[in-house]
């Protein structure tokens, strides 16, 4: 139901009232109305995804009343999307991390003891001091999850001498923004408010994000009518919106962009001059592409070579303005790495690079920085073993899933400590079993959020940390098309016994004397970061503003410039690479035909909702109403298949596990897939309305990951399903 | 010469080559993040934007620039020491940060910080 619909009830009187007891989302707008004796509007910035949206907060008698969006920001808009809207929910919801928690039962038993911070800040240190001198500060584990103040959290465990800080990105972009950076040496933006022909590959983008590029999209498609071709194995809504919809046979994507590579070169189709001026090793290309012909790869894709063949010609004769979209997507397969490093070479010799309409690299706004003298090095390797295992990778994200084999193996050297902040494993991370086993074999588990996650429910020690409305967030710089900084203030004091992750780090940085590398204040370092900006009082306009935009628009054509030198080992637009021959793989993307379910088995394909972020925000009162619980899609001849028909529970078994859902019978997906949502079947008792509602994928997708960048792959499960 | 005597040979000296590898390796080991500070210190004032010196980013050269650069020991048009700015472990440092960071070194990008 929209927020229209709505507000069309709430209007209803008596009527809405009713609906208001049992739909939470009325409730805040039935309310009598009472004369106000305080309203102001602080502007910040949204936390409920990362794509940080500038917006206004309403407050009314100390009250967050409403969150808007703020259009002075030229990146979000004047958009707030419906987890911005719901952001008010984390402050206000009865079952947010009120206090400092400690474990009073076992693990996962949900028996806690409330305690001072001191309590918990002295208990977390004995920890990690007891671990340290067993096992080394190597034995200490830091995972976090993208927020303003991560960086803070990351820095005690390297101040400790850990070298093992874990970050999200391996769960997520690492294939894309490694196969970007080895191409052009950066990961470019997409303008996709200014092209005219656009292909994606399960990029979703009209459904699972509503951001800018969502946006831009929305004109690009409608209003310009850009064209849109878009590959998916499920009908979502960007395929509903599509010019195109190819249910492509999952894991062959790359055998789509090969043909088309072999369309446009063998067709003399691509940009001469710009593959001339700024790509080094094209010679090498064109012969590699040769024997990757459309009609080879219908047999792959099942999409017809004549349209693989008028694609590619569209696709080069809208150039510049077209473009490959990368999307936002985790890795899907072990090799997943040339499949996006594909995309980045097709973008390339159709000359779209740093082009209005297509790949731009991204502006940026400099800050200032607060300087302090670092810690030593850490004196052990990775635990996950990032220089044998993925040498090109980003060391400082780290390699999860490999981490957590090596963890559990107790190679090279024992883990015994798990610092986690904002980041909940249990649900990011396939094959929740070895997850729960890692789990068990440590002898500390602390965790830093704002809700009961289902790792915090497995910790020994919970800091509730205050939301984003409640606490001011060092400066952050936005680089893209058009470069932004935003600021996030305090909206309200905090409304209950929580901090901002600053102090919980100094907290314990003075007990495992570190304290010198956390003194300073968040004041003290955001007045370091803003006094570069071209303001007269940098602070006082982002507590004015929210947002600094800088005053010129969009750049095209700043890199393109016969002695630009790209951030590459060849100093151009690496088409081959040495540096990927030099580390052993291959120096061009190779197609490797891939195993496909044998019969009785599905492929188990994933995907999102906009209104959730990953696990994190099914839970939220307003957000849950959407999809209270989830279910399988699957379609009708499958179903049939297994005697499985529109509403059964249905048992869905991999090889590392079996979860219970409804079955959603649909012809919205292949035969030879099924998909369900993410997020539910949650353990924590205290996320109420997703605990034991559907079932937690994470259950039963397998451990894998892409081979290069080392990012956890999450298409490679093969399920059955039987009726239950 | 016998075999096994010529073995042992063979053996020392890719023996005593690995040790020169790894300590010229060791050698210019220094921290990153510490150079990042000691260049922002002493550098800085001078190679900035419009400053006398004119702007120096670790992208300002190749990865065998700053190597060369280092190796000279100079600066300031080659007349100056460069210990004469910051000890050699600094120095050590600030080769690190700059080379890591060089504009043909490999910099995968991530999301956030």
């Amino acid at each position: 139901m929209d927020r229209r619909r709505f507000l069309k009830f709430a209007a209803g009187g008596a009527a809405g009232a009713t609906l208001a007891a049992s739909v939470p989302y009325l409730e805040p707008m039935l309310r009598k109305p009472q004369l106000k004796t305080e309203r102001r509007e602080v502007p910040t910035t949204c936390e409920m995804c990362v794509n940080k949206c500038s917006i206004i907060a309403v407050v009314e008698d100390g009250v967050i009343h409403k969150l808007n969006p703020n259009p002075e920001s030229p990146r979000s808009r004047g958009m707030v999307c419906a987890r911005g809207n719901a952001g008010l929910q984390q402050v206000y919801d009865p079952a947010r991390l009120k206090r400092p928690l400690l474990r009073a039962g076992a693990r996962g038993e949900g028996k806690w003891k409330p305690v001072s911070w001191d309590e918990a800040f002295d208990f977390a240190a004995e920890k990690l001091k007891a671990v340290k001198e067993k096992c080394g500060p190597q034995g200490t584990l830091w995972s976090s999850t993208e927020s303003f103040q991560e960086t803070f959290f990351k820095s005690l465990g390297l101040a400790l001498g850990s070298p093992n800080v874990e970050r999200h990105p391996t769960l997520c972009l690492a294939s894309v923004n490694l196969a970007y950076s080895l191409t052009f040496g950066t990961v470019p933006s997409f303008d996709l408010l200014n092209a005219r022909y656009i292909i994606m590959s399960g990029a979703n983008r009209l459904e699972s994000f509503i951001m800018p590029d969502t946006v831009d999209l929305v004109g690009s498609t409608t209003e310009r009518k850009a064209r849109l071709i878009y590959l998916d194995p499920r009908f979502t809504v960007t395929a509903a919106k599509a010019d195109e919809w190819y249910p492509i046979r999952p894991h062959t994507d790359l055998a789509f962009i090969l043909a088309m590579l072999n369309v446009i070169v063998g067709e003399n189709r691509y940009d001469k001059e710009f593959v001339a001026t700024y790509c080094s090793g094209f010679d090498k290309l064109a012969e590699h592409v040769k024997t990757y012909t459309p009609e080879w790869a219908e047999t792959e894709t099942e999409i017809p070579a004549k349209d693989i063949i008028r694609i590619a010609r569209e696709f080069a004769d809208a150039a510049p303005r077209a473009l490959y979209y990368a999307g936002r997507r985790s890795s899907w397969y072990r090799d997943d790495f040339p499949m996006r490093r594909a995309q980045a070479i097709l973008n390339a010799v159709i000359g779209n690079w740093d082009r209005q309409g297509g790949m731009v690299p991204n502006a940026k706004i400099a800050l200032g920085e607060y300087m302090f003298l670092p810690w030593d090095d850490p004196t052990a390797p990775r635990v996950d073993e990032m220089d044998k295992n993925f040498p090109l990778a980003a060391k400082g994200d780290g390699a999860y899933l490999k981490m957590r084999e090596n963890i559990l193996e107790g190679k090279p050297y024992p883990v015994k400590a798990w610092m986690i902040h904002k980041q909940d494993p249990m649900n990011a991370l396939p094959e929740q079993a070895k997850t729960l086993r890692m789990i068990e074999q440590m002898d500390f588990i602390g965790v830093i959020d704002v809700q009961m996650s289902d790792m915090a429910w497995y910790a020994d020690v919970v800091f509730p940390e205050s939301t984003y409305l409640e606490r001011q967030d060092p400066v952050e710089v936005l680089a893209g098309i058009l470069p932004v900084v935003v600021y996030r203030q305090a909206v309200i004091p905090p409304l209950h016994d929580t901090k901002p992750t600053l102090e919980i780090v100094q907290g314990l940085a003075k007990r495992l004397g570190l304290s010198q590398y956390f003194d300073y204040t968040i004041d003290q370092w955001i007045d370091a970061q803003v006094k570069e900006l071209p303001l007269d009082t940098p602070l006082e306009y982002l507590k004015h503003h929210g947002v600094y935009a800088s005053p010129d628009g969009p750049k095209y054509g700043t890199t393109l410039k016969p002695d630009h030198r790209f951030v590459t080992q060849s100093g151009k637009i690496d088409l081959y690479s040495d540096r990927l021959r030099e580390a052993g793989y291959d120096a061009l993307p190779v197609y490797q035909t891939p195993m496909q379910p044998p019969a009785g088995r599905f492929r188990l394909i994933l995907g999102r909702k906009a209104y959730f972020t990953q696990a994190n925000t099914t839970n939220n009162p307003w957000l849950n109403t959407f999809a209270p619980e989830n279910v399988l899609w699957i379609h009708p001849a499958s179903a049939r298949s297994v005697g499985v028909e529109d509403g059964d529970r249905v048992e869905v078994r991999s090889s590392v596990g079996s979860i219970t859902v409804k079955a959603r019978v649909t012809q919205e997906i292949r035969p030879d897939c099924v998909f369900t949502m993410h997020g539910y079947g949650k353990r924590s008792k205290w996320q109420s309305r997703v605990a034991g509602a559907g079932a937690s994928d994470a259950e039963i997708i397998e451990t894998a990951w892409d081979q290069v960048s080392g990012g956890g792959a999450f298409h490679e499960t093969f399920v059955k399903v039987r009726k239950v | 010469m016998h075999r096994a005597s010529k073995l042992q040979t063979v053996s020392k000296i890719i023996f005593v080559a690995l040790i020169l590898i790894v300590a010229t390796t060791l050698l210019w080991a220094g921290n990153e993040a510490k150079g990042k500070y000691y260049f922002k210190q002493n550098c800085k004032e001078c190679h900035s934007k419009g400053a006398v010196g004119g702007e120096i980013t670790p992208m300002s050269k190749t990865q065998a620039q700053w190597k060369a650069y280092f190796a000279t020991g100079k600066h300031n048009k080659r007349v100056e020491p460069l210990t004469k700015i910051m000890p050699d472990d600094q120095l050590r440092d600030v080769q690190t940060f700059l080379a890591n960071h060089a504009v043909d070194s490999l910099q995968p990008e991530t999301c956030g910080k």
